[in-house]
């Protein structure tokens, strides 16, 4: 066994008691004396070892009741599989086990019953009773009210197993504790004893359901109730079962161990039974055991017919969020066998439930001093991967579950987390408090804020049975001048967000943001690789510096934004590609400052029928206000000179935001109520009637069809912030709300002081439409007042001063440019530079 | 202390060794000694700190590594770079009826029973002694290592007589302990004499070891030291720290591990003390750290009380002396002053409160070389540590600046920005040319516009990017305003004479390096008045200049904090207000 490391010298030595390190587990016991002989329970795992001679098997049916040690299991290094019969194992014979977290062989009570684990007071009888009640008669608690002849939840799992011949059954320890917090604290404490009569009692029931059933099934218990922080394993751990989460950073390549031997002797032929390791060490038969041979130093190994099995080393590491401040992040390493082999890749974030164990390190193999240094690692039971940095992407069902990767992406909500995520919504400033824990250091901007939880949690998507799609990712942008902490914002979104891509504007390009086609350098065939859009697909992309990004790769956006999808049509390649993410982009003012004088659109500088897609426009501006900058400058002074984590106020942390988010966008899906309609249609009425004036005949778009889906997405999203199934009617007052804050400050003109959808959507306002053709009209007038066809031309300033005699308002040159460009257009005049002749 | 006087200098495991046997004949458990000391740090903190007995500990460096002798008591300042982890050993173990404790011990020295044993755990630390040291902060040891050096020669010429028979000798030492009539000293002699004996023990490694350049953040004449704490709560000891160990230096002949035997060296070489064989990189078992402040470096540490007026004239002649430095310009040295004053004194994430980093302007390659040869020198006199990048494009594509996490070896391998807090950075930009970067070269200009702005450093994790907060002044010198590192002031220097390097004398220079490092320390405060008198100017400031952002103000209020911390004052005055104001005011001007 490849594993271990047991020197040699343990094969002469159990005579010299100073050889060999044995148990460190005493201070896990209540008396050490014992602690040596207690361990080890060994426990084969995989099918292939399990070749059981029958006489054995007969022999575990006999022994039901005790777990006899010869019932091996093996798993790794520490659990080293000595098929040590029990007969053998005196308890003082035992102290020379190699290994010192197991230092015992498994203690036969030479049938003084009942039979106790050693060094303790747990019955060996009372535990396997326990465990085959357990594994009969739980019925989950979900489950329980649907009918009183349900089989248990095991007895059906197992038979699934038995089914697929699997070779494994996933036992949840809260199930175990829910039944039997007694078994769940032996489980935990004695973990090797308890899984062996574990793994017994599985085998016994699967003989009963299907007595030609070969395999072995392993029992791989996860989901315990207390999960260990890495920097938390300390000596007393050792030799329990653990759960740790943590990044897998190193594999090492597979192992094959030996876990039984066949050897033949040279001089006849004959082969030898097989030679089961013995702690960690195959021994070779000094002579041939044929009565007729009997050749010394003869036998010789046979590779083919020895069985193996995968063995791996990984390495995990304490993932970011657990180190504390100012320290490097700890690793552990991971025992792995048989199907757990490659069950993670290097990067990858696990759950791993385990039995913290310990070995003796040894100077040398011919030094007799021991280091007194012992090494750690985890044998590993269960491998579970998640994600729980960012909030989970929704739609369990969308996502492609493979068959292999069970509990990929799943993360699970417990109980106890819902109920206090549910308490948590039930109170009524929720709104208010999750708007304060975003992005709390930056100051102020709350209605920005608001909208940003909007956009994380999302409205629903629609798909009609037409085939027509309605989004329900919320788009927004930020418009505002330099300083304002508009990239922090979108640093602390992009951080939150499921499978979010922050990408900056001026270094993205069209295809880096959508999807490009390469040629793969090695076989030459065109492959399609994915941009950021789709990359962020179900999530929030961030895109910074959305004014400096190049015409091209902005009008990429438009199929994003609307249809969700990138098409491409490429080096024969023709792919719609999923994008459904959410755009978060911010800009500054075209002159770098808003200017105030100039139209929204002005100021922005973005093509209109991508703005008009954007569901949000904020503009964060800097405005003159006293009051404004009296608080900056209170908050200020207060950062210099008062303690700076006195300022924060009670707010959620970012993890608890996350896991309040992910549970709404995975399970809250919110409905319109009738009064919600009913208030949307009126709000959306009243809005389109604003733009009315009284007395003029003009007509302003106030808003459009596009709006009235943004209202309905950002009710929904109020209404999941509640936890609400039902979209109320304050939602949609709020909802309002947020667009009108929004749209007031956006889609203000400038010289009527409404709100003004044309602003958005073909860049020119109605009232500035209307100046215009006033202008020329006025032009038009004085061109034919002043000039003659074939006349001596005039030049733009003269025409200027006469304009300016004719208008009160101020005119500037441009605006006449504009003007005579539209009738050079109408090939009313002839422009020559600065010179207007009438043609 | 009813027993005799232990020698805590030569034979420190004794005194552990006699504790632990005190403490159990007393009756204790040593079940109950888990994560707990028996009261061997006690009295070793007695005989360090209330007798003092540190100045007499020598210090741990390549020249003192020659003649100190193993198992005994050594002091090592260095900066923590890497945290390997928790080991756990052995602590407590039965030799036949006797308990027995490995504690502050690498090997057994007894033959460990196999049922009755406690495991302990301790932590490793990697230390490196602090990078950009600059040489006057060194400990003059030479009182100490006379001392020590007689006497160890003495013992050294005894052993040789005694040669095999060693024992005569120790008991020199050792009798102190041995009069506790322990029936075992017979026996911890010989176990120890093996050890001591060894051919190593006099021919300590040469520096210029070739195989020192496997041991990372070595650099010829540095030290690094592998300490192993006991009983301390993880919070105690922070990556970047600066701290002083003293704790028994182990016999440098490790026994060597096997590695064909050990599990996980196969595929990992996990053990991360394999890249640090055991006479390269000396290893530390520590009774007591304390954390160590610029002011522990200071060499006469005439304890001055911060009378005002004191503190004005160090400031005047401090001032006087950097106005030199630089060439007659008075704006520039008092915005050097502020700026050698600096510190982050609070954090408000992502914003470090209190930082001022300088970036001085209008510097051509003749003028740089010219003054950054006069302050260069000037700044490293005055503070502790310090580091001068000189900022090329080869240099930004070529260096790694930040530490990086090698899974190879499980080892952080150091980057140059891996700086003990307070360490003064002079960035020299005027080198820089036009040239492409390549990616490395990206992400290091990112890297230190991050250092700049936030005071933050990303370590390389590989699979994620791990944020350290830091505390690093820096000092851009550059042509025009730099745009890779963006300071929090930019002052167009404007020399007007070069003044040949005044000779300081030593005292004036202990007064100042004094006066930074208390300085710096100071608490302050604002009235509630002034708040308002604050609040009121930077109100009025921003309704006259639109284009002040928030960062400006902030900047007037750290600079307001320093100036009148700089004179002493633990409160911002009017005056000092004003002095800020008519600051920034020639700086604006200048800038125009």
């Amino acid at each position: 066994m490849a594993s271990d490391s047991s020197p040699p010298n343990f094969n002469n030595g159990p005579s010299s008691p100073e050889d060999s390190i044995s148990s460190p587990i005493g201070n896990t016991l209540s008396s050490p004396g014992d602690a040596a002989r207690h361990r080890g329970r060994r426990r084969s795992s995989t099918p292939s070892a399990f070749a059981t001679p029958p006489s054995n098997r007969s022999r575990f049916a006999s022994s039901d009741a005790t777990p006899s040690p010869s019932r091996s299991r093996q798993r790794g290094g520490g659990r080293r599989a000595s098929m040590s019969t029990p007969f053998a194992a005196t308890p003082t014979s035992t102290d020379d086990a190699p290994m010192s977290s197991e230092g015992g062989e498994g203690y036969n009570a030479d049938d003084i019953r009942p039979t106790y684990v050693w060094g303790t007071n747990i019955s060996v009888e009372d535990v396997n009773e326990a465990i085959q009640r357990f594994l009969k008669h739980f019925i989950e608690q979900s489950s329980q009210s649907d009918g009183l002849h349900m089989e248990g939840k095991y007895e059906t799992a197992i038979k699934q197993v038995i089914e697929i011949e699997g070779d494994s059954l996933d036992v949840d320890a809260h199930d175990v504790f829910d039944y039997d917090p007694d078994l769940y604290t032996k489980m935990v404490r004695y973990p090797l004893e308890v899984l062996a009569i574990f793994d017994l009692v599985l085998m016994n029931m699967v003989s009963r359901i299907n007595p030609l059933f070969e395999k072995h099934i392993q029992t791989r218990i996860f989901n315990l109730k207390t999960s260990t922080s890495m920097r938390n394993l300390n000596p007393s751990d050792i030799e329990r079962m653990v759960s740790l989460k943590g990044m897998i950073i190193r594999c090492s390549s597979i192992i094959p161990e030996i876990r039984e031997a066949i050897f033949r002797c040279l001089v006849c032929g004959c082969c030898s039974e097989p030679v089961a390791v013995e702690r960690g060490r195959i021994s070779e038969p000094t002579k041939c055991p044929r009565e007729e041979c009997q050749a010394k130093n003869s036998m010789t190994l046979v590779h083919n017919r020895c069985s193996f099995t995968d063995k791996q080393i990984v390495r995990l590491q304490e993932t970011p969020d657990e180190i504390p401040e100012g320290g490097t992040p700890h690793t552990v390493s991971l025992l792995m066998h048989d199907k757990l082999v490659d069950a993670g890749k290097p990067g990858d974030r696990v759950e791993v439930t385990g039995i913290y164990r310990a070995m003796s390190v040894r100077v040398g193999t011919t030094q007799r001093t021991v280091k007194s240094l012992f090494k750690t690692f985890i044998d590993c039971l269960h491998i579970k991967k998640t994600d729980k940095s960012r909030m989970l992407s929704e739609d369990a069902m969308d996502v492609e579950t493979s068959l292999g990767n069970r509990n990929t992406e799943e993360i699970h909500f417990d109980e106890e987390k819902v109920a206090q995520l549910k308490e948590l919504s039930k109170q009524p400033d929720i709104y208010e408090r999750l708007t304060k824990s975003l992005a709390p250091n930056i100051w102020e901007l709350d209605d920005v804020k608001k909208g940003l939880l909007c956009q994380l949690f999302g409205g629903n998507a629609l798909k009609l049975a037409s085939g027509a799609n309605f989004r329900g990712d919320i788009n927004i942008l930020l418009v505002g001048d330099p300083g304002t902490s508009k990239s922090q914002l979108l640093q602390y979104i992009h951080k939150l967000s499921p499978r979010g891509i922050y990408t900056s504007g001026r270094g993205s390009s069209a295809v880096g943001l959508t999807a490009y086609v390469t040629k793969d350098p090695e076989t030459g065939e065109t492959v399609l690789e994915s941009g950021a859009l789709v990359l962020s697909d179900r999530g929030i992309c961030c895109i910074d510096e959305f004014d400096k990004m190049s015409e091209n790769a902005r009008s990429m956006l438009h199929e994003v934004m609307e249809q969700q999808t990138i098409s491409i049509a490429k080096a024969g390649i023709i792919a719609s590609l999923n994008a459904r993410t959410s755009v978060l982009a911010c800009a500054n003012p075209s002159g770098s400052r808003y200017n105030p004088r100039l139209s929204v659109i002005d100021n922005i500088q973005l093509p209109p029928t991508l703005l008009s897609r954007f569901d949000l426009i904020y503009l964060i501006l800097d405005k003159a206000d006293e009051q404004t900058d009296r608080r900056l400058a209170k908050h200020i002074v207060s950062l210099h000179f008062e303690n700076p984590e006195s300022l924060e106020q009670d707010v959620l942390d970012l993890p608890t935001l996350t896991t309040y988010v992910s549970y709404a966008r995975k399970h809250i899906h919110p409905q319109l109520s009738d009064e919600a309609a009913e208030q949307l249609t009126r709000g959306y009425v009243g809005i389109r009637r604003r733009g009315n004036f009284p007395g003029s005949s003009k007509k302003v778009i106030t808003a459009t069809p596009r709006q009235i889906e943004s209202l309905i997405r950002l009710s929904e999203a109020l209404a999941r912030i509640r936890f609400s199934e039902w979209v109320e009617k304050r939602d949609v007052m709020e909802a309002f709300r947020l667009l009108e804050v929004a749209m007031q400050q956006s889609a203000t003109d400038h010289s009527t002081g409404t709100i003004d959808m044309d602003l958005i959507t073909t860049g020119v306002s109605a009232s500035e439409r209307m100046r215009r053709e006033s202008l020329v009209q006025a032009t038009r007038n004085i061109i034919m007042e002043k000039m003659q066809i074939g006349g001596p031309s005039m030049r733009l300033l003269e025409l200027l001063e006469e304009l300016k005699k004719q208008s009160a308002s101020e005119l500037h040159l441009s605006d006449v440019r504009n003007a005579v460009a539209t009738l050079a257009s109408e090939g009313f005049v002839a422009l020559h530079g600065d010179s207007i002749r009438r043609s | 202390m009813v027993g005799p006087q232990y020698d805590f200098l030569v034979n420190p495991l004794g005194v552990v060794r006699s504790t632990f046997e005190k403490a159990i004949a007393s009756g204790s458990d040593p079940t109950s000694f888990d994560a707990k000391d028996w009261g061997a740090t006690d009295l070793f903190s007695h005989f360090l700190f209330d007798q003092p007995g540190l100045s007499r500990v020598p210090v741990l460096t390549p020249a003192t590594l020659r003649w100190v002798q193993p198992n005994t008591l050594v002091r090592f300042r260095g900066m923590v770079q890497d945290m390997i982890g928790n080991e756990l050993y052995v602590g407590a173990y039965k030799d036949g009826s006797v308990w027995r404790t490995n504690k502050f011990m690498d090997v057994a020295q007894f033959p460990m029973g196999t049922a009755d044993m406690r495991i302990w755990e301790r932590r490793l630390l990697y230390c490196v002694p602090v990078p950009g040291q600059n040489a006057w902060t060194e400990i003059s040891t030479e009182a100490v290592t006379n001392q020590y050096m007689d006497w160890t020669f003495q013992e050294r010429e005894k052993r040789r007589r005694a040669d095999d028979e060693s024992d005569e000798c120790k008991d020199m030492h050792v009798s102190a302990d041995m009069a506790q009539g322990s029936p075992d000293t017979k026996r911890m002699k010989e176990d120890e004499h093996p050890s001591l004996a060894t051919p190593s023990q006099g021919a300590l490694p040469e520096c210029s070891n070739s195989g020192m350049n496997m041991v990372p953040g070595y650099d010829g004449n540095s030290l690094p030291c592998l300490v192993k704490i006991y009983d301390s709560p993880e919070s105690d000891i922070k990556l970047n720290d600066v701290f002083e160990f003293v704790g028994v230096l182990a016999s440098n002949v490790e026994p060597h591990v096997d590695s064909k035997d050990s599990e996980f060296a196969d595929d990992f070489c996990e053990d991360p003390l394999q890249h640090f064989p055991a006479n390269k990189v000396p290893r530390l078992h520590c009774f007591i750290h304390r954390k160590l402040a610029v002011s522990d470096f200071l060499q006469h540490n005439t304890i001055m009380e911060p009378k005002s007026h004191l503190i004005k004239e160090i400031r005047e002649a401090l001032l006087r002396h950097l106005t030199s430095v630089l060439g007659n310009d008075a704006v520039a040295a008092h915005f050097m002053l502020l700026h050698l004053l600096s510190r982050v004194h609070a954090r408000a994430d992502p914003l470090a409160v209190g930082k001022l980093s300088l970036n001085l302007t209008c510097f051509s390659k003749e003028t740089m070389s010219a003054f950054g040869n006069l302050l260069i020198p000037a700044v490293k006199n005055l503070l502790p540590f310090t580091h001068y990048i000189p900022l090329t494009v080869e240099y930004l594509n070529t260096t790694a600046l930040a530490p990086r996490k090698d899974y190879d070896t499980n080892r952080l391998v150091t980057g140059v920005l891996q700086l003990a807090e307070g360490t003064h950075i002079i960035v020299d930009e005027t080198k820089l040319e036009a040239g492409a970067l390549n990616s490395a070269g990206v992400e290091n200009a990112r890297l230190l516009k991050n250092l700049m702005e936030f005071q933050k450093l990303e370590y390389d994790f590989k699979y994620y990017k791990m944020e350290m907060a830091t505390d690093v002044q820096l000092l851009v010198m550059s042509e025009g305003k730099s745009n890779i590192l963006p300071a929090d002031v930019v002052v167009p220097f404007q020399p007007s004479a070069v003044n040949a390097t005044e000779t300081v004398v030593g005292e004036a220079l202990d007064a100042w390096r004094w006066y930074l490092a208390t300085i710096r320390q100071l608490p302050h405060s604002i009235e509630s008045e002034m708040q308002k008198v604050v609040e009121n100017d930077l109100v009025a400031a921003r309704q006259a200049d639109r284009t002040l952002k928030p960062q400006d103000l902030s900047r007037w209020l750290t600079m307001g904090r320093l100036m009148s911390l700089s004179f002493g004052e633990t409160s911002l005055s009017p005056e000092h207000w004003q002095m800020v104001k008519e600051l920034e005011r020639l700086r604006s001007e200048r800038l125009k």
